[in-house]
């Protein structure tokens, strides 16, 4: 009886930290269809069922939907490419013995505690050097010698939790570094390259400065930025809209979260998140 | 998974004649074009709706399309820009790839103009537009083609060039619930006095009597002030003549004129105008709203909650469209200070302190072709572009698509809502600008500081202590950065001597 | 083949391998931040000319009259922060772990996740637009409850302000932070808490006496994530305060931010970062020195 009490009484605080962590966002999606003369009338409310509950989402796909396709063709070439030079290298720290791999290492790592404003100009200056502004290239190679850092910590830990028996056994076949990665690491990293893969995905899909500064060329940017634009300029005033914004850029992620969600949270407890 | 798929794919099908946040024409118009020139223009963007209000606005592109047709080896286009965010500003600037004409505010332009970014606009300004018929305005001179030459004129950048053609006005006022003042038994007020009174009898029916923005304090309020209490001073301290703006800036302080003046004790706690300035508006601002951050100020003008409200023309805009509006509205501006409230007023009108919504500047990209402002090719174009953009005609088509700013050109009227700020606009020009004359750290500390003093977070001491170190720094890194030497206002000091001799509390040198 | 050729070859392909790490990283972060720290000894704007100043970007920053509030606000973030993120998402996991239905289990888990597909620029406006606003969800809650006299401008009241930035994102039990504890605690075998409770554990002293020590990994990741990203962060000063009122809630970070860009001193911006480098560096190397994780503890117990 006390066990049946106790997992109701477990039920009724989680569910009630549970509304207030997500109230903000469903406030959000009630508000990106109420008009700002509802808003200005009452604060707490629900839509007026309507075309204009609509008007807000209208307005804002068509501020961000010229650069859908560009983000996710970022998004998706920066996370793979993460994972692959990620895992690659994580593997190297994590399964072969070689002079200076700690302190090789630890100099990778050390790339996180940069602060990311310290090198915002000279970067900038820098890729211009290189002839890479207005490009796809100008987005993805930063970002890929960004993301890796923290995916190969991610890796390495996991690549550590695996079993010593397993590359001993084939290594006695014979099996080179590459066969190794290739056919007993990999198949048995799925969840935690869907964790890297998505985590690198979240933060690419959310920077705005860079591809703005970037790219001149209306054609490179992407949707982080359009919301940035939104917000800066004059033009909206409408609550609904920028909420509608809101909404509209996290749909993408949400539908590949939904389709990602069991390997994630494999991956998630798959003990990689730790030091 | 296949919905989803096939929805993805429906939506984000490249679709005709819409682009990535640029304007493009159309598909039929495929002649080759030479010289693409890219505009920032702003609040104009075509397609866009400002403040989410009326129709999608075309003015901009129809005049273009015409100017497209003299030009046939020329194209435009248009672009958004983050114009406010110093890193776009910078790194585009930097790397020669920002928008050939762009919109940006002087204060930020001023900043960056011993680097070669933007291009001096004198020489064009002092020669005729080209699209200007003789014996009209701007067949001489384009300058004389801009109606409010106070206001246009002061945006010469301290090297004394001027980077930008002011394109249209935007001008401050109070715009007040005319219902709310006539069920009250309110009048507009005549002098300062007056309007504290009008504010206390608001706020004791339990209505915000004043709503503004803290920043809109710390830019015009503090000018407004400052030109109550220093203006009968001026002649004793105005050092320099300037030919070109004498007409229009007579009474203006220039920086390096602030900065000797500040050697000589001016703008310090020693100084009790300056004090005085910053006290007045504090006592000033228990009428404002409680939270002077994050008050969204229109909403509550609109809900009736507050009875006051500072602030620019394009409000007008929003208050004329927005159908919830249910109460008659008019507008005035801020009364004089007599001299029974300050012993350093004497009750003249309050000066005008407006500026620009849009200025277009241009940069250094516009003559990316040839690398050399003195052979581009496309140089010329853009500055044509310019040009054909002033046209009276055309200015009318542009700015008068929405209720926000007055044209800035003789010959396009203001639309009729906007007639009160073109009156306003007749005033004097005030006697300086505190924020945007120095560099952005000073503006910065200012308006921190102000609003912190204003709102009770510290003590005057502390509050003039800030202003004192402030007004100091900025003065010597100006002069550091523009190696002038102020001592060359000694003389002009020394004859001035006899028109300071009668006034009451001047500060001490030391 | 011999086996000395053999190592050779091994070890030609552990650099081949490393290539692309190290190639990416000098590149595109190595370069910059060298850049970085060489500009940190001029007086130097972008566009502008530059001149060698020696150290003195750095004794400036000793005098600046925004070092002290800064450092001050740092210090009081990071603890909140440390504070936060160790207690609150790990309660959390421990009660979601409580459940005895795997079902439910699961639907707590990704209903807590949702949160990190919103954009974390988006979520800072929500809290500035909605809640903390002056008609927002704060205010308008106090005046339906007839509390005019309490409301207040949460993020413009100096008395509030650096409260209302802390608790941005409150119950800080979004996000994935949950689910790296829930890991640490599916990690602790049965066995052991049958063993605890024959002690006489029970409740909270079982769940800091077993669970806690054995979670310790996450909590020491997650430290040093925080401290990294506290240190770092000035945007979300930046989108809610701009550090104001004043300079209460000023953070080093966004300083050299307006260094940077609006008061056109590159120079003195870089000293700032270089020397916020240093401090996440030395925070770092004194966490994984002196903090325990789970498997050092266990090392020792036995």
């Amino acid at each position: 009886m006390r066990n049946r009490w106790g997992q109701l009484a477990l039920h009724a605080v989680l569910i009630c930290i549970l509304t207030l962590t997500l109230a903000p966002f469903v406030f959000v999606i009630t508000n990106s269809m109420r008009t700002n003369s509802e808003m200005n009338h009452a604060f707490f409310g629900l839509p007026k069922f309507g075309r204009q509950m609509f008007d807000g989402y209208a307005y804002a796909w068509e501020v961000l939907r010229p650069y859908t396709l560009n983000t996710m063709l970022v998004c998706i070439v920066t996370g793979g490419g993460v994972v692959l030079v990620g895992s690659v290298s994580a593997y190297v720290f994590s399964r072969c013995k070689f002079k200076g791999r700690d302190t090789l290492f630890l100099a990778v790592l050390a790339f996180m505690m940069i602060p990311g404003v310290l090198t915002l100009v000279p970067s900038f200056l820098w890729v211009k050097k290189l002839g890479l502004l207005n490009s796809h290239w100008v987005l993805i190679l930063p970002y890929l010698a960004g993301g890796q850092v923290f995916a190969i910590f991610l890796f390495k830990s996991f690549f550590d939790g695996l079993p010593g028996e397993l590359f001993e056994s084939a290594r006695m076949d014979g099996a080179g570094h590459l066969k190794l990665y290739w056919s007993v690491v990999l198949p048995l990293s799925k969840s935690v390259i869907a964790v890297v893969g998505i985590v690198n995905i979240l933060g690419t899909w959310n920077n705005f400065l860079w591809p703005f500064i970037t790219n001149s060329d209306a054609k490179y940017h992407v949707i982080s930025s359009g919301l940035y634009l939104m917000n800066q300029s004059n033009v909206s005033s409408n609550f609904a809209t920028m909420f509608a914004a809101y909404v509209l850029a996290s749909i993408p992620l949400l539908i590949l979260f939904l389709y990602a969600t069991k390997p994630f949270m494999q991956g998630v407890t798959s003990g990689a998140f730790k030091a | 998974m296949v919905i989803v798929l096939g929805l993805a794919a429906w939506a984000l099908w490249p679709r005709a004649a819409t682009h990535a946040g640029a304007d493009v024409h159309d598909v039929k118009d495929s002649a080759p074009r030479k010289y693409t020139i890219r505009v920032a223009p702003g609040i104009y963007m075509p397609g866009r709706r400002p403040q989410d209000l009326g129709k999608p606005l075309d003015g901009l592109r129809d005049v273009t399309r015409e100017f497209e047709k003299q030009y046939p080896d020329t194209r435009i286009e248009f672009t958004e820009a983050p114009v406010g965010q110093r890193e776009y500003l910078i790194t585009q600037l930097a790397a020669g790839q920002a928008p050939d004409i762009i919109n940006v505010n002087v204060g930020d332009v001023w900043q960056d103009v011993q680097k070669g970014w933007y291009l001096p606009l004198d020489k064009y300004l002092e020669q005729p537009n080209p699209f200007i018929a003789k014996g009209q305005p701007g067949s001489v001179q384009w300058w004389d083609q801009f109606k409010y030459q106070a206001i246009s004129r002061s945006k010469t950048a301290p090297d004394g060039k001027v980077y930008c053609v002011t394109y249209d006005m935007v001008e401050t006022g109070i715009f007040y619930n005319k219902s709310m003042f006539a069920r009250l038994d309110l009048s507009v007020p005549k002098d300062w006095g007056e309007f504290l009174k009008l504010q206390q009898k608001l706020k004791d029916a339990g209505v915000i009597p004043f709503l503004v923005d803290k920043g809109a304090v710390a830019d015009w309020g503090v000018d407004l002030v400052f030109n109550q209490l220093y203006g009968t001073i001026v002649p004793g301290l105005k050092l320099k003549r300037d030919p070109s703006r004498e007409a229009h800036l007579s009474r203006f302080f220039d920086w390096d004129e602030l900065a000797f003046l500040n050697q000589k004790g001016f703008f310090t706690r020693r100084d009790p105008r300056f004090v005085e300035t910053f006290r007045i508006l504090k006592a000033w601002r228990q009428f404002f709203e409680k939270d002077m951050s994050s008050t969204d100020l229109t909403k509550a003008f609109v809900t009736q909650k507050g009875a006051m409200y500072w602030t620019g023309s394009w409000q007008v805009n929003r208050l004329v469209r927005d159908p919830d509006v249910g109460f008659d509205w008019g507008l005035f501006y801020l009364p004089p200070i007599p001299k029974s409230l300050s012993r350093f007023a004497d009750g003249h009108p309050q000066c005008v302190i407006g500026g620009s919504g849009t200025q277009f500047e241009v940069t250094n990209s516009a003559f990316d072709d040839t690398h050399n402002a003195a052979t581009s090719e496309k140089l010329k174009r853009t500055i044509a572009f310019i040009q054909y953009l002033t046209i009276p005609k055309n200015v009318d088509r542009v700015v008068n698509e929405i209720l926000c700013f007055l044209p800035n050109v003789v010959g396009a009227e203001p639309r009729p809502e906007l007639k009160p700020f073109d009156t306003i606009l007749q005033r004097d020009f005030a006697n300086s600008k505190w924020l945007y004359t120095f560099d952005l750290r000073f503006d910065e500390i200012m308006r921190r500081m102000l609003d912190l003093y204003i709102n009770n977070g510290i003590s005057e001491d502390e509050f003039m202590a800030w202003m004192e170190t402030n007004v100091k720094t900025a003065c010597e890194t100006i002069v550091r950065r523009k190696q002038i030497d102020l001592s060359k206002f000694e003389p002009k000091w020394k004859e001035l001597a006899p028109l300071r001799a009668g006034v009451q509390e001047l500060p001490s040198e030391h | 083949m011999s086996i000395k050729r053999q190592k050779l070859v091994s070890t030609a392909a552990i650099y081949a391998m490393l290539t692309p790490t190290f190639g990416l990283l000098a590149v595109f972060s190595l370069v910059p931040f060298v850049w970085a720290f060489v500009t940190s000894f001029f007086d130097y704007e972008v566009g502008g000319e530059s001149r060698f100043v020696g150290f003195d970007n750095y004794l400036e920053y000793l005098h600046d009259p925004t070092l002290l509030p800064s450092f001050g606000n740092l210090l009081f973030l990071t603890v909140f922060g440390l504070l936060i993120v160790s207690t609150v998402p790990l309660a959390v996991a421990k009660l979601i772990f409580s459940l005895k239905s795997e079902k439910a289990r699961y639907l707590y888990r990704v209903l807590f996740l949702i949160p990190i597909v919103v954009p974390g620029v988006a979520g800072m406006m929500i809290w500035q637009g909605m809640i903390y606003n002056d008609t927002g969800l704060l205010n308008e809650t106090l005046r339906m409850l007839g509390r005019e006299d309490l409301t207040r401008g949460w993020l413009s009241d100096p008395r509030t302000v650096l409260w209302a930035v802390v608790f941005m994102g409150f119950p800080f039990a979004g996000g994935i932070n949950i689910l790296i504890y829930y890991a640490g605690l599916a990690g602790i075998s049965e066995s052991i808490h049958e063993a605890a409770e024959l002690d006489g554990a029970r409740g909270l002293m079982k769940f800091l006496k077993i669970d806690v020590p054995l979670v310790m990994s996450q909590i020491k990741l997650l430290t040093i994530l925080t401290v990294i990203g506290t240190v770092q962060g000035f945007e979300g000063m930046f989108i809610l305060t701009k550090g104001g009122p004043g300079f209460k809630t000023m953070v080093p970070g966004l300083w050299m931010y307006m260094n940077a860009f609006s008061f056109q001193r590159m120079g003195y911006a870089c000293a700032i970062g270089v020397l916020l480098f240093l401090l996440i560096l030395s925070l770092t190397i004194l966490n994984m020195r002196y903090f325990r994780s789970s498997e050092e503890l266990k090392a020792e117990s036995a």
